[in-house]
């Protein structure tokens, strides 16, 4: 490790910013780029211990049959705010922040494109994140219509309350902070890219979030178009007993529902990719194909709604089957190239190459399963049973979460400046990744068994008590991993081990400048590498050592 | 075909595949993971970060799998047809029933006699919809307030109810007994509670429930 507890603060670090003064106001109206990244996945990881915390009620509620750790109406408010909390206010806006932090740096420019409008973006997402929740301080409670909120549930006929009305205006406010975010790093990197940074050097994890972010631009306009449609609903309940207005808004729901599923993949794979090729000390295998197949992911996913609407009964099964099981080869190529990375280098394994190791095989189950889902024959038992919650679990649980986690532990040196604890790290990881595979394997079984999700308490005959136990268990097991992660990060933070500019032996730019980055990334100190490949940084080290072996 | 036949086909093929390829990836993982520690290599196992003809003809594989999966996805889907279960010209139904699902019980009418069956579901008072064994049962499916769900676990079926629309279920029970079925689409407070069973009697029982307007058999 290069970095030790009791040095003093290393010469190459540029003076810290803790001390300026307006520090809170220089944060809350800030410009940077950096900043506005870190008070969002900051703000998402925050949210994220909330969402946790109602997923451990909903587990401790559903551990043994007939409980009443929570009233029924409860329990169907906290399923709808676990669900959208991490699907609106978590997994997306920490992918999209991860992306506003990182680009710039990995492409060697100074700031965001238009600064101020993302700023705007941040504050309104946090601004929908707070209406959501505050739905609980209303007499009718939160909202109760479980995360898509299909009408003529979600109208005021079904679910009156103000909690309805404040979790659609939530979600369309933290929707349009991300459509106008999204935008702003996608025009960084369409027109702020270092010299000599082409588009096809950019880095594996800027082609993630700009594939991302093109989903992003395709996708939400629709989720504002549906949860304009619902606002009607609040109004004008009856538009919704015509069957049209029912699956018409399904249609545009999920016109943005399943693209967004990737916007919560893409940068977490790109993450992991990152992490793998780094820790593998070698180029990422397959860059070409890697790209080519991002986008095609992209483009497949904006035709593949219907199979969330196999059971409806008027969606199209041939065609929605055909696009959903065609993502298999995007999907395909990526495994492969991660998988080559790793059987061609010299591997190391700290923390954040743990959870992308782990995210590989995780990831694979939501994903094999997810062929089941797309087969229409299947899909009539297995769609809105534990099977499906499971299946999207494992993609987005133990598969985008581990390759967030992977991110977190290698980009954090970069963001404060700080070395995480590798030891701490480890149990965190070890705990997840035994809690994970307890709390959603034995989920597949329920769904099989004939559990439908959403239900808040079983019988004893049913014969859904063992499988709840076990995964009950599991979810007691994650929590106590995100309270060692809560723990690092307090000791990292209060008795801090200094990380040096590049403590990983990185291949992109971020890693060239100091830890964190000067306020406009790269200075006369830390100026901007030639840029030859897609992993500038291992060029450089190359040459070096070359260098050095013609010397002797 | 059956639902329950052509799920139990579709799954254990597909998870026979599945297992195969996790197996693989596993194998492939655990494996550069126990060979390639850093402290076992100096050097790189390969320099090479692509290999365009390699990863080509691995592109033209998996659309040969995507190929097959999708011709499988088809096959049954073609044999349910649609999801509907059987065709409408195969047999004329021997039973139509409509089933209209509000919160939170069901309604079974039975088209062309005077038959209602309903319940109390929330109180434990759960519908039974008799129908005759080895002959097509018509199951036209409504809701009378929001999007609800018709499940029969046991027999792999499920098909939505929607206000104003009618969907069509059409199913072979080949044995006589009892089966649960739910509502897997959430519908508010009593979504848990909405259960029906569905009773299969031979088709003098059958006629015999018809004719005693509905009552216990």
């Amino acid at each position: 490790m290069t970095a030790t507890a009791d040095r003093p603060v290393p010469l190459e670090v540029e003076p810290r910013r803790r001390g300026q003064p307006g520090s809170i106001v220089g944060w809350l109206a800030s410009t940077d780029h950096k900043r506005i990244g870190l008070l969002t996945v900051g703000t998402a990881l925050l949210l994220m211990l909330v969402a946790g915390g109602l997923a451990l009620t909903i587990r401790g509620q559903l551990a043994q049959p007939q409980l009443h750790v929570l009233t029924t109406d409860r329990y169907d408010q906290f399923f709808t705010i676990h669900g959208s909390l991490m699907i609106y206010m978590v997994m997306t806006p920490f992918a999209i922040g991860m992306g506003l932090y990182l680009v710039p740096l990995q492409i060697g420019a100074p700031n965001v494109a238009a600064p101020r409008t993302t700023m705007f973006a941040y504050w309104l997402y946090v601004t929908g994140a707070v209406a959501m929740l505050s739905g609980f301080f209303t007499d009718s409670g939160a909202a109760d219509h479980g995360w898509y909120a299909y009408p003529p549930l979600a109208t005021s006929r079904y679910t009156p309350g103000q909690g309805v009305e404040l979790w659609i205006v939530g979600v369309a406010l933290a929707g349009l902070g991300m459509l106008i975010m999204a935008g702003t790093v996608l025009w960084t990197v369409l027109l702020k890219r270092a010299p000599g940074m082409t588009m096809l050097r950019l880095p594996v994890f800027s082609w993630s979030v700009v594939a991302s972010n093109l989903m992003v631009i395709g996708a939400f306009p629709a989720l504002l178009a549906a949860v304009g449609i619902l606002a009607v609903g609040r109004v004008r309940p009856n538009l919704f007993t015509h069957n049209q207005w029912n699956i018409g808004y399904q249609d545009v729901f999920w016109f943005f529902g399943h693209p967004v599923v990737y916007v919560m993949f893409f940068p977490y794979v790109g993450a992991a990719a990152e992490v793998l090729a780094t820790f593998a000390s070698r180029k990422f295998f397959g860059y070409k194909f890697f790209v080519i197949s991002q986008l095609l992911f992209a483009a497949l996913s904006m035709s593949v709604w219907g199979h969330h609407m196999f059971t409806t009964g008027q969606s199209s099964n041939y065609y929605f089957s055909l696009t959903s099981i065609a993502l298999v080869i995007p999907a395909g190529i990526e495994y492969f190239d991660m998988l080559a990375t790793l059987v061609g280098g010299r591997l190391r394994f700290p923390t954040a190459m743990c959870f992308a190791l782990a995210f590989i095989p995780q990831f694979l189950v939501g994903g094999l399963t997810g062929i089941m889902s797309g087969t229409p024959a299947l899909d009539y038992q297995i769609q809105d049973s534990y099977f499906l919650v499971g299946h999207w679990h494992y993609t987005l649980a133990a598969g985008s979460l581990f390759g967030l986690f992977a991110g977190v532990y290698f980009w954090f040196p970069k963001a404060t400046g700080r070395m995480l604890r590798e030891g701490l790290g480890k149990v965190h990881f070890w705990l997840w990744f035994i809690g994970t595979n307890l709390t959603f394997l034995p989920m597949f079984w329920l769904g099989f068994h004939g559990m439908p999700r959403r239900i808040p308490t079983y019988l004893p005959s049913d014969g859904f008590t063992t499988e709840n136990l076990i995964s009950s268990i599991g979810a007691a097991l994650l929590g106590l991993g995100a309270m060692v992660f809560m723990l690092n990060v307090a000791e990292s933070l209060g008795r801090p081990r200094f990380a040096d500019p590049d403590p990983w032996e990185g291949h992109t730019l971020e890693w060239a400048t100091s830890s964190p980055p000067p306020t406009f990334n790269f200075s006369a100190r830390y100026p901007v590498p030639p840029v030859h490949s897609y992993a500038p940084l291992l060029d450089l080290r190359k040459e070096r050592e070359q260098a050095q072996l013609g010397v002797r | 075909m059956p639902f329950r036949n052509v799920f139990d086909q579709a799954l254990t093929l597909w998870s026979a595949i599945a297992a195969v390829v996790f197996f693989l990836v596993s194998i492939i993982l655990l494996g550069a993971i126990a060979r390639n520690r850093a402290n076992r290599r100096d050097t790189l196992p390969f320099q090479a970060s692509k290999n365009t003809p390699l990863e080509l003809g691995y592109v033209v594989a998996l659309a040969l799998i995507v190929g097959g999966l999708v011709f499988g996805s088809f096959l049954w889907n073609s044999r349910l047809h649609d999801g509907v279960g059987l065709a409408q010209a195969e047999t004329a139904p021997a039973a139509r029933i409509n089933v209209t699902a509000y919160r939170w019980c069901w309604e079974f009418a039975y088209q062309g006699a005077p038959v209602r069956v309903t319940g109390e579901c929330s109180t434990g008072d759960f519908p039974t919809v008799v129908v005759p064994a080895g002959q097509p049962v018509e199951f036209d499916l409504t809701s009378q307030d929001v999007v609800h769900a018709f499940w029969l676990p046991d027999f792999a079926a499920k098909r939505d109810a929607y206000p104003d629309h009618i969907n069509t279920l059409r199913m072979i029970f080949p044995q006589q007994g009892r089966w649960r079925g739910r509502c897997s689409e959430y519908c508010g407070t009593h979504h848990m509670t909405m259960d029906f069973y569905v009773q299969v009697v031979s088709p003098a029982q059958y006629q015999q429930f018809l004719h005693s307007g509905g009552a216990g058999v």
